[in-house]
């Protein structure tokens, strides 16, 4: 019987367990995925407490409790640092995200102005890219030898730099501009979901449009926006990708450059890194908290829209081509300058900047390198393997977990957490604890693809859940209340009913799964082997052996079937919300 | 045929610790009765339909159909839904959108676990179902290519094509439009009486419980209020919530001025110091506060000097508002403290302002409490 299935928020019914056992099938398959789940996102917790808080011998057998790794934390001046370093830096790109995408949000969104679909390009293909090729392509702009700096030199003759991107300064701008796109999108969504009535309104009373949008449009947004930058907040702290790659080389350090760096020297020194890793758990999962309250928040203010609603756009009169001009520079900067980088890169057979006396070098060489030559084959296959392999466990476990989860079904809260859980982990954290448990259990895992694929199953488990989730809250209760008065059961009603209707969100969470398991860097870069490298570690590779040519050509070609993939996506998130059944 | 006793589901609001459910309902319905549970929104009415589907897990009580209990919580007993064997039509019709009109139908054939129907039986019963719902020659249809009222006669087939013992409605006729709902009310009633099959209908919708049913409980506040025919309902209420709700009776608040059998006629005296002579379905004794309830159409409305009054109770009044409704004219007359609606003829409008004078017998007055 599914009676605390149906109560909703309101007080679950008295049922022993026995009793649940004997009427609800759900159960059994509850207790199954349970035990899959917490078999995946508990060890990786567990070893992370261990390991810093207990000293080990030179195989990693456990020898006795210490805190030394925390006493080391707080008396150490570097490490001291690197917490204060990697607040400023998640700070600085997460207001510098919001900013830029906010803005662009706004105006693609909620005026006319012109040359939005450079908005929509610009996020699509920025969805396919692995984080690392912007990095890599920032860094050659605005590098030593690349068009910035050489413009400077050329201009007032001297030797100095005018920028230096191995700075905090570069770090934040570079990070900044990679989550630019996300707040685009999200912003986006809060936007178009706003009463338009309410600024017309506003208008009505004799508002301009900027004080329409300082005092109304602003603060109805707020609680979206604070949830976002809190959001992106946690997301900048797990960044690995441009404190290795821009703050290592300029010996500016952070939490997750810490605990790569404690990992890979040799011997490597996990207590240190698991207590690293502890306190970045600690403040993720703190912020997270408040991320949860201010997110239910935004939710509260979301206006109610009749039917037939049409949001209508503010006029801007004349200045709408300076919004299409920030539309276009955004465009220019967040995607049009990194890929000619890239292809600049691509086509010379070593690093150069931008000059016309470089034009005669240009070559193919690198893409016939690529294509014919070098194992990069192999290495897109093992990434797409992997990836869809992870995205399709994840899925698959999601859809039953996630639908008991949505209609409260026996142990669905359980569920739900357990899912969830890797929310506290930044990838590079993730990437050690996972290192960590399988080296220590009797399985010949350790350097295949299977532990990316485990660890990638474990890390992007919570966003199969948020599709599987809000897909089921979009199909009527009574679509399955029917079938089982018509006589199937809880299982029955699953695979007939809820998983037919499912579809679309089940596509949109793998696809989703699948293009960010291709972008990410941090979880694999530890547990790669030599014979199971995934893109983003190769890339990482290559770059740090200064095979930078190859490395832009091979990035071209893997951004634009990402970006096919993208596309995809996106056409099949704009199916999904089309059909809400049953309402 | 089905049995209800003691059911009880309390639901405990966590916010604002407001009570809501159901508590101690029971009635017992001989087989082919069509029964509603009428009353407003939050009355517990859906509350109790989806106990008796199985859908909600009551705290008490007991349910059987014929001689099977379904559920009895001194026992233990709790059948789940889908081995109930009953056939409902939900609000939303949840007509499924990724099958055709005909697997939506077969689907309670398709998933029966107590006996494996062969291809042709699932034809023969599923164009039968269409058949009876009016829809034959659909099945081929796309679920999502239906009107409204399509939907919602395909919701039914799909609900007695097993051949239910009971059948639940929940509220079936409320998304519809007004003119087709008028038309599926004298439907869904053919169709019961054709089939036989004790139906359970839930509406806040008086008149359709009035058209439609052969006994009505009426709801409030999770327990049920009054329990009886149309008729009974419409003409002896039980309470003033059943008054108010059912039609729009006007309540005379009075004093009861002479000790009165049950179901005896007797002087009721009004705020003004009038009395007026009323039906004491349950008695009256001297002295006690009683409201009585008249209908509009009971009363005979006729401006001051238009000759003498007939009806045992007169009361003289002043029109304070009249309105046009094409088949009547509805005035708001004031008589002393009380407003009374009255509805007259629509062959003469007497303008607002007007001294007239209100007739009724003393059986259209009566006391509910």
């Amino acid at each position: 019987m599914s009676a605390s299935g149906i109560t909703g928020r309101l007080a679950p019914a008295r049922t022993s367990w026995l009793e649940a056992l004997r009427g609800d099938q759900r159960l059994i398959v509850a207790v199954l995925v349970g035990i899959v789940l917490a078999v995946l996102m508990l060890p990786p917790l567990w070893i992370l407490l261990q390991d810093s808080v207990t000293t080990t011998d030179a195989i990693g057998n456990v020898t006795g409790w210490t805190f030394a790794h925390f006493r080391r934390l707080v008396t150490d001046r570097d490490a001291l640092r690197s917490i204060w370093n990697t607040l400023v830096f998640a700070a600085g790109s997460t207001v510098l995200s919001l900013v830029t995408g906010g803005i662009l949000a706004w105006l693609v969104e909620r005026t006319n102005a012109p040359f939005k679909v450079l908005a929509y390009l610009a996020t699509i293909i920025s969805m396919g890219t692995p984080y690392i090729l912007h990095v890599i392509a920032w860094l050659f702009l605005l590098g030593k030898v690349g068009p910035l700096n050489d413009a400077w030199r050329h201009l007032t003759g001297s030797t100095d730099n005018l920028f230096n991107v191995n700075s905090m300064a570069g770090m934040i701008l570079i990070e900044g501009l990679l989550w630019s796109p996300l707040v685009f999108l999200l912003l986006g969504a809060t936007f178009r979901a706003a009463n338009a009535d309410m600024e017309e309104a506003a208008r009505m009373s004799g508002a301009t449009v900027f004080d329409t949008l300082r005092r109304i449009s602003m603060p109805l947004a707020m609680p979206s926006i604070l949830a976002l930058a809190l959001f992106v907040f946690i997301r900048a702290i797990g960044g690995f990708e441009v404190p290795a790659l821009v703050g290592m080389p300029g010996r500016i350090y952070v939490l997750t450059t810490d605990v790569y760096e404690a990992t890979i020297v040799v011997p490597p020194d996990l207590g240190y890194a698991a207590s690293f890793s502890v306190v970045m758990v600690a403040i993720v999962a703190g912020l997270l908290y408040f991320y949860g309250r201010l997110s239910k928040n935004a939710e509260r203010y979301h206006s109610v829209t009749g039917k037939g609603y049409r949001p209508r756009p503010f006029d801007l009169g004349r200045g709408r081509w300076i919004a299409g001009g920030l539309i276009a520079l955004n465009f220019c900067v967040v995607l049009l300058l990194p890929l000619l980088t890239l292809l600049w890169m691509s086509l010379l057979p070593f690093l150069r900047s931008f000059s016309l006396a470089a034009l005669p070098m240009l070559t193919l060489r690198n893409y016939r390198t690529v294509l014919y030559a070098g194992d990069y084959i192999r290495l897109a296959l093992n990434s797409l393997t992997v990836a869809a392999g992870a995205a399709t466990a994840v899925m698959l476990i999601t859809a039953v977990a996630g639908w008991i989860a949505a209609r409260r079904g026996p142990g669905g809260r359980t569920l739900d957490q357990l899912a969830t859980l890797s929310l506290v982990f930044p990838g590079i954290c993730l990437g050690v604890a996972v290192m960590e448990v399988y080296l220590r259990v009797p399985l010949p895992i350790y350097g295949t693809l299977w532990i990316i694929a485990i660890a990638y199953v474990i890390r992007y488990m919570p966003y199969g859940m948020r599709y599987v989730y809000s897909g089921v809250l979009q199909l009527h209760r009574e679509l399955e209340e029917a079938a089982g008065v018509a006589g199937a059961s809880s299982m029955t009603t699953l695979r007939r009913i809820v998983a037919p209707l499912l579809t679309p969100a089940l596509v949109a969470g793998w696809l989703f799964i699948f293009l960010i398991a291709n972008k990410e860097l941090a979880i694999a870069v530890l547990l790669a082997g030599p014979s199971s490298q995934v893109i983003a570690v190769a890339i990482f590779d290559a770059w740090v052996n200064g095979q930078g040519g190859e490395l832009a050509a091979f990035g071209l070609i893997w951004t634009a079937l990402m970006t096919v993939i993208a596309c995809l996506f996106f056409a099949q998130m704009r199916r999904g919300s089309a059909d809400v059944y049953g309402n | 045929m089905l049995r209800v006793a003691g059911l009880t589901k309390i639901y405990i609001n966590r916010y604002d610790a407001q009570a809501g459910g159901v508590r101690d309902v029971s009635f017992d319905l001989p087989p082919g009765t069509f029964f509603t549970l009428l009353g407003p929104s939050g009355c517990g009415k859906t509350t109790t339909l989806r106990c008796v589907a199985g859908l909600e897990r009551p705290d008490a009580g007991f349910i059987a159909v014929e001689d099977r209990e379904l559920f009895d919580s001194a026992r233990g007993v709790a059948v789940p839904m889908n081995q109930r064997g009953i056939g409902m039509v939900f609000q939303s019709y949840a007509i499924w959108p990724h099958m055709t009109v005909f697997e939506n139908i077969a689907f309670p054939l398709r998933v029966a676990k107590e006996r494996r129907y062969p291809r042709e039986e699932i034809r023969k019963l599923v164009d039968e179902a269409l058949a009876t719902v009016g829809l034959a020659g659909y099945g081929d249809r796309p679920a999502t290519r239906l009107s409204g009222g399509q939907q919602q006669r395909v919701a039914l087939a799909r609900a007695i094509v097993h051949r239910p013992q009971l059948l639940l409605l929940d509220e079936p006729l409320s998304n519809l439009d007004a003119s087709l709902r008028e038309e599926m009310r004298a439907e869904l009633r053919r169709l019961q009486q054709q089939i036989g099959v004790t139906t359970i209908y839930v509406t806040h919708d008086q008149s359709e419980a009035l058209a439609m049913s052969d006994l009505i409980a009426v709801m409030d506040h999770g327990r049920i209020v009054q329990l009886g025919e149309p008729r009974a309902i419409y003409f002896r209420p039980a309470s003033e919530f059943v008054a108010a709700f059912i039609g729009a009776a006007n309540l005379l608040n009075g004093t009861c001025v002479s000790a009165v059998t049950a179901g005896g006629v007797g002087p009721l005296r009004l705020g003004d110091g009038a009395e007026i002579s009323c039906l004491f379905p349950s008695g009256g004794e001297i002295g006690r506060a009683t409201t009585a309830s008249i209908r509009p159409e009971n009363i005979v409305i006729a401006p001051l000097g238009a000759g003498t009054p007939t009806a045992a109770n007169t009361l003289r009044g002043l029109i304070s508002a009249s309105s046009f409704l094409g088949g009547t004219v509805r005035y708001d007359v004031r008589v002393g403290e009380y407003a009374l609606r009255v509805t007259g003829p629509a062959e003469t409008i007497l303008p607002p302002g007007t001294g007239v004078q209100l007739g009724f017998p003393p059986q259209a007055v009566v006391a509910v409490g």
